[in-house]
């Protein structure tokens, strides 16, 4: 858009033609002088983080050797490192096994939760409890309700089931994990879908039971197409979360990432590899950049089955 | 305008290459080794997880040192056990490492290949003789001249074990095992007994576990990994048997140090190794364990313990290399290693030392009688711990370790494939 300054009248003195003068001058820098302390803020902690992390890729860089220049070979060895497997398979499983229940079970928490009566905000106050606990404090709980002798498994052994590895079997330990994030992040979308809920009409459930559709037929040809834009905001939110997920995995796996590090995800094995005096951080880099990619992916792909879904 | 996008594009190129300009600089100036002249200046001293309990005794220790040496000024800083390499490698990278740095041998490796500790053989050779010989030698690195760290505290475990689950298992609680061999076999014995419900052990072995079975860890130049000869092998088809048999706990595929001792404590596995410390956590935190509590050496079958090594480095780029040296000695000389392990359970580097009555008379309580064990086996014990084990080697044999346990490999695989990850991120280190 054309700004004043630069359609403005000419020839209207030579006080005005100074003053138009100095604002066409000033006017491109003052945007710039507003937008410098967030500008800044994301240049020092987003933007030269992430451009470092792409240089440091292509470098065999250590904590505390600067390294040099290696083209490809980070990348090259990723292909032939198992570990990095490994990540690649927890890390994509724990999106297929995360988001369809993230997208779903919160809806039908809102849809519970949505009616307005007496002691409703109770219950909305306690699904949304697990997401303000400290994630460790969480991880810890869980690591003791499932532990050989803990809680849950006594129950079972009562039960005649005997004891359950839950931290013990690599399968059950990332099973047991994606459990906690899905628990940890119902109230969290929770809320998400209630804002959204809110903005359905009432007269859509009315007409349509009017119609004689039943509870299922109202939820699937009234609520899901009138949140679905929701639903693919919290898929595209959860599935980024769920393919870096870090803390839940190391809390209930351990530092190892669980036997012989089966359940370590890619996030673990950057922190593994890029940290300590003798961290290599340029291949911990690789991998970083790996996961960048394959989130942006993710997010395209979401984003690209909504818009097929619209058309 | 075509100024300000000249300047912006400026900007932007100049944050794109920024970072290039890290990878040019090597960085790795030793800095000089003199530590002569005049003792002043401020410093500042750097402790690992200490001020919680300690703060009284460092805050004399360092007013003392100010008294002596005026003109002096000591910042104490304390950093918390978690991530404490971490914050290293921030500060080492930064530039901003403390002059006195609190450091274990294997912190100390890569430290000094980046030459940011001062050799102490040129800068303070003259203390070397009040040092145990094994604890000053601690510092050294294979493949370098030197030595890079003042030996501050020691410490090494006795064995704790729950005399009830012995005598479940059908031993003699007042016969603990020794060796090894005698170890796995009590093991099986209490896990055949138990019909699973007892494991023995709760840790897969680590490379501590492999140096006191009488592996050989190195080679001698300290250049290549050797710990998958018939004796490793051999240890590890030890460890499997005991897997099988439920004599080694299921979940130690995942175990941490703490969660093996929270095991411990209960009562879910019969010994687990500890220090001086653990007795007063056994009395508060499980008082019917500690009335049930054994005793004995730690485990080696090459009749030398395991020695645990604290230092204290001092910053090669430090600007008061003569404060900070004379801080570090003052430290862990003879007198203040003493006083230090008067308030807390660990034992004096210094030689002549650990021969003070206080290390060598009992009074008949569990205390005296695991400090003077302690202390007894100290003269004679190995760092077994190469200093040159990375975390990363540790996780690569624990994976392989972990592996052969689940019979996904076997045992000499696992061992081949350890060594051999291990030497690639040797030869990565450089």
């Amino acid at each position: 858009m054309a700004s004043p300054t630069l359609t403005g009248p000419r020839n209207t003195g030579s006080t005005r033609k100074s003053a138009t003068r100095r604002v066409r001058r000033q006017l491109p820098s003052s945007p710039w002088l507003f937008a410098a302390p967030g500008l800044l803020v994301t240049g020092a902690f987003i933007l030269y983080p992430f451009v470092s992390t792409l240089v440091n890729s292509f470098t065999d860089r250590r904590t505390l050797v600067p390294g040099e220049f290696v083209g490809l070979d980070n990348f090259r060895e990723l292909l032939h490192d198992d570990m990095f497997w490994t990540g690649l398979r927890n890390s994509s499983l724990y999106v297929l096994g995360v988001v369809p229940a993230l997208v779903l079970l919160p809806l039908l928490l809102a849809l519970l939760v949505q009616k307005n009566i007496p002691g409703i905000t109770f219950f909305r106050s306690a699904f949304y409890t697990p997401v303000v606990a400290s994630i460790v404090v969480v991880g810890l709980i869980w690591v003791w309700l499932l532990d050989e002798r803990g809680l849950v498994n006594s129950v079972l052994e009562m039960l005649g089931a005997g004891p359950v590895g839950f931290l013990s079997d690599q399968w059950l330990i990332l099973l047991s994990a994606m459990a906690v994030t899905v628990w940890k992040g119902l109230g969290y979308y929770m809320i998400i879908y209630l804002a959204a809920l809110a903005n359905v009409p009432r007269e859509l459930h009315e007409a349509a039971a009017v119609d004689g559709a039943g509870a299922v037929r109202r939820f699937l040809s009234v609520t899901v197409p009138a949140v679905r834009s929701t639903m693919v905001l919290v898929a595209a939110l959860s599935s980024v979360a769920a393919f870096k997920v870090f803390s839940e995995v190391y809390l209930m796996a351990g530092p190892a990432g669980g036997p012989a590090g089966e359940d370590t995800t890619l996030v673990m094995l950057v922190q593994r590899t890029g940290t300590g005096l003798t961290g290599r951080v340029g291949y911990a880099s690789a991998i970083s950049v790996v996961v960048f990619v394959v989130t942006v992916a993710l997010m395209l792909l979401v984003l690209r089955a909504d818009r097929k879904e619209e058309s | 305008m075509p100024t300000s996008r000249r300047t912006f594009a400026a900007a932007a190129v100049a944050a794109l290459l920024l970072p290039l300009s890290a990878c040019g600089s090597s960085g790795d100036d030793g800095g000089s080794t003199d530590a002569s002249g005049k003792v002043e200046g401020d410093i500042t001293f750097q402790t690992w997880n200490l001020r919680a309990n300690f703060k009284d005794y460092f805050e004399g220790l360092i007013a003392d040192f100010e008294k002596k040496h005026p003109g002096t000024h000591v910042k104490w800083v304390d950093q918390p056990g978690e991530g404490y390499a971490d914050k290293i490698s921030a500060d080492a990278a930064g530039g901003t490492l403390p002059d006195v740095v609190n450091v274990s041998p294997d912190l100390v490796a890569p430290l000094a290949k980046a030459g940011l500790a001062l050799d102490l053989d040129k800068a303070a050779g003259q203390y070397e003789k009040e040092y145990l010989q094994e604890a000053w030698a601690s510092h050294r690195i294979p493949g370098m001249d030197g030595t890079y760290a003042f030996p501050w505290y020691l410490n090494t475990g006795p064995l704790f074990y729950n005399k009830s689950l012995f005598e479940k298992g059908g031993l003699d609680p007042e016969q603990p095992p020794k060796t090894y061999d005698e170890v796995f076999d009590a093991a099986l014995k209490i896990a055949d007994k138990t019909d699973g419900e007892v494991a023995t052990l709760a840790n897969v072995p680590t490379i501590e576990d492999f140096g006191r079975y009488g592996v050989p860890l190195m080679d001698e130049e300290g250049t290549a990994f050797a710990f998958n000869d018939a004796k490793g092998v051999e240890l590890l088809s030890r460890y499997k048997e005991l897997y099988d048999a439920k004599a080694l706990d299921p979940q130690a595929l995942t175990a941490t140090p703490e969660s093996t001792g929270k095991k411990f404590l209960t009562g879910a596995v019969a010994m687990n190794p500890g220090s001086a410390l653990d007795l007063a956590n056994f009395k508060k935190q499980a008082p019917s364990l500690y009335k049930n509590i054994g005793i004995t050496d730690q485990i080696t079958s090459t009749g030398h313990v395991n020695m645990y090594v604290m230092g204290l480095m001092v910053n090669s780029q430090s600007q008061r290399k003569p404060a900070a040296v004379a801080f570090a000695h003052y430290v862990t000389d003879a007198a203040h290693q003493m006083s230090f392990a008067k308030q807390v359970a660990v034992f004096p580097s210094t030689a002549g030392s650990l021969d003070d009555p206080y290390f060598t008379k009992e009074d008949g309580t569990d205390e005296t009688r695991v400090r003077v064990a302690s202390a007894k086996s100290l003269k004679d014990a190995v760092n077994y711990t190469p200093v040159l084990f990375s975390e990363q080697m540790k996780t690569e044999l624990r994976n392989e370790v972990a592996k052969a346990l689940q019979g996904k490999q076997s045992p000499k695989e696992a061992l081949d494939n350890a060594v051999k990850a291990c030497d690639r991120l040797l030869q990565q280190q450089g």
